[in-house]
């Protein structure tokens, strides 16, 4: 498969996405240069496209991704990978506030530490962060996992809904309606088929697995208790 | 939405040209108007006013004025004002001046010319130049590139509920104290609370813009004696709302951040020599390679750098 070369610098965006489609639409590996932590960059992605970034990027980066490998050899700004709902995207760094937003499927690995609301409304599909998650990371996620091997911020799994937290490590502190459950030994084999082919497999692991009290899910605003939750 | 920016340069310099590249990168997050603070050398004696009067018809007549409340306070123009105008209605000026006897008491009664003339920034070193437009529009029309210094903010509105006029655009002094400036990107959601507490303790609001309040109430703290940090920690606990907002002085930078962590910061640390901005592609503007970038993406978060390239409390 050949190579297409695209430079950011301080070029349009909308140009570079064109230049970015163009050469995924011809089936060429694409590695994008002089990123300048530029915003909106490869969003959209076609299925089976593979695309480096060299460098950080800007915010929105993979969103509506359907299908294409992402990597990110540094940081990613925010809703990196925001309403996905296939392929997979890799931060090398760190990466920034609402990560997986509204994301339905696929997976996004990052490398790093996660930013505040990490899978925030996230619908489906994987986030595995080899660091911590951030501040109320998991809010109001509706389905899918957020998996953190190296803790959480405070409030973390806020108002959860369908969605699952599992952190190893420290958790500064729970988010509102949120239960820690024991998994299951086919849960855990369920998480660890998932890190496996990342290389992250470990099973010395002490997880929690965090899910919905489902008291705010069936929220009863008579029920004076419910609002001292919130 | 808005955008924010800081800057120290270490050992002083082309401070003006990166605040407005700061800005430039961050144009989208709001084009309404565009500021600057600028410390520049310190001066002994004598300040620094920068501001804008409504009425460009009227400059005569509001300099004439302005200059009788100077000398009540034992003061006078030390050079003659210069004076920008444009096609807009208002005009803004530039003002150096000998030491007012008490300023506190000078601004309190320029103040009675607010309808019609208006201090932006008092600084033995602090110039506030702010006006409608984006960053290079604001930027030629008042010369920033080329102004120097140790270190400055910079802000881009989008407006939402005050007016688009200079005066409500940022960065806002922290009157009476020379040399202090606040941006802000967020919003005060207790602002009318906290506005008639400090009315009721004769503080003055000379605008609609909740921005205004974090100036007005970071200096009822630093009269109440607390330090620059102290305020910071204070805010965050004590003003509602989501909020980033930065506040320099003629030492430093700092910053402060909500108990919601919704409003970025994002830092890059040369050896002391900073970038700060609403989006890192702002400070890449600045310094161009990859290098190590600070996220402050948490909650409640505080931190404050010195001139002197320390970085003195967090």
């Amino acid at each position: 498969m050949s190579e297409h070369i695209v430079d950011v610098g301080k070029r349009h965006i909308k140009e570079i996405n064109e230049e970015i489609q163009e050469a995924a639409g011809q089936g060429k590996e694409i590695r994008v240069v002089n990123t300048l932590s530029r915003h909106n960059l490869g969003v959209g992605l076609p299925d089976g496209t593979k695309i480096a970034f060299e460098g950080s990027v800007g915010y929105y980066c993979g969103g509506l991704n359907v299908g294409a490998t992402i990597d990110i050899e540094r940081n990613a700004g925010w809703a990196c990978g925001e309403g996905m709902s296939k392929g997979h995207i890799t931060v090398g760094g760190y990466c920034g506030m609402s990560c997986g937003a509204a994301m339905m499927g696929g997976t996004i690995h990052v490398k790093g530490d996660a930013g505040p609301r990490c899978g925030v409304a996230m619908k489906g599909g994987n986030i595995i962060v080899e660091g911590k998650i951030g501040y109320q990371s998991g809010f109001m996620a509706h389905s899918g996992r957020i998996i953190a091997l190296g803790g959480a911020g405070a409030s973390c799994a806020d108002a959860l809904w369908q969605g699952e937290v599992w952190v190893v490590g420290d958790v500064e502190s729970l988010g509102v309606d949120v239960n820690v459950v024991e998994p299951t030994a086919e849960e855990v084999a369920e998480v660890d088929a998932i890190l496996d082919p990342l290389g992250l497999k470990d099973n010395s692991r002490n997880w929690r697995k965090m899910v919905s009290g489902q008291r705010l899910w069936y929220f009863e605003s008579r029920d004076a208790s419910a609002w001292l939750m919130i | 939405m808005c955008g924010i920016a800081g800057r120290i340069v270490t050992g002083g310099g082309q401070l003006g040209r990166n605040l407005v590249e700061l800005m430039e990168a961050q144009e989208h997050r709001g084009a309404d108007s565009t500021g600057f603070a600028v410390y520049g050398p310190m001066r002994d004696t004598g300040y620094v006013l920068r501001g804008m009067g409504f009425d460009k018809r009227k400059i005569d007549s509001d300099l004439v004025d302005f200059e009788h409340i100077l000398r009540d306070h034992a003061s006078d123009f030390i050079s003659e004002p210069t004076v920008t105008i444009d096609n807009n209605a208002h005009y803004c000026f530039r003002m150096e001046i000998k030491d007012p006897k008490d300023i506190d008491a000078w601004v309190q009664d320029a103040d009675t010319l607010t309808d019609r003339i208006e201090v932006q920034s008092c600084g033995r070193s602090l110039e506030i130049i702010k006006d409608i437009g984006g960053a290079a529009a604001v930027a030629d029309k008042h010369g920033v590139r080329d102004m120097v210094g140790t270190h400055g903010l910079g802000h881009a509105r989008l407006a939402t509920e005050s007016s688009v006029l200079p005066n409500a655009s940022h960065p806002f002094w922290a009157r009476p104290f020379s040399d202090v400036a606040i941006v802000h990107n967020g919003q005060i959601t207790d602002y009318f609370t906290w506005r008639e507490k400090l009315e009721r303790k004769g503080y003055r609001f000379l605008t609609g813009n909740d921005s205004e309040l974090i100036a007005v109430w970071v200096s009822d703290q630093m009269k109440s004696g607390l330090t620059m940090q102290q305020a910071l920690t204070n805010s965050i606990s004590s003003i509602d709302g989501v909020f980033t907002y930065m506040i320099a002085n003629a030492e430093g930078i700092g910053f402060a951040k909500d108990r919601f962590a919704m409003k970025p910061l994002v830092v890059m640390d040369r050896n002391g020599d900073l970038a700060m901005a609403t989006e890192e592609q702002a400070v890449r503007r600045v310094f161009e390679d990859e290098g190590d970038v600070i996220n402050y993406d948490g909650p409640s978060m505080t931190a404050l750098w010195s001139v002197g390239n320390r970085r003195f409390a967090a």
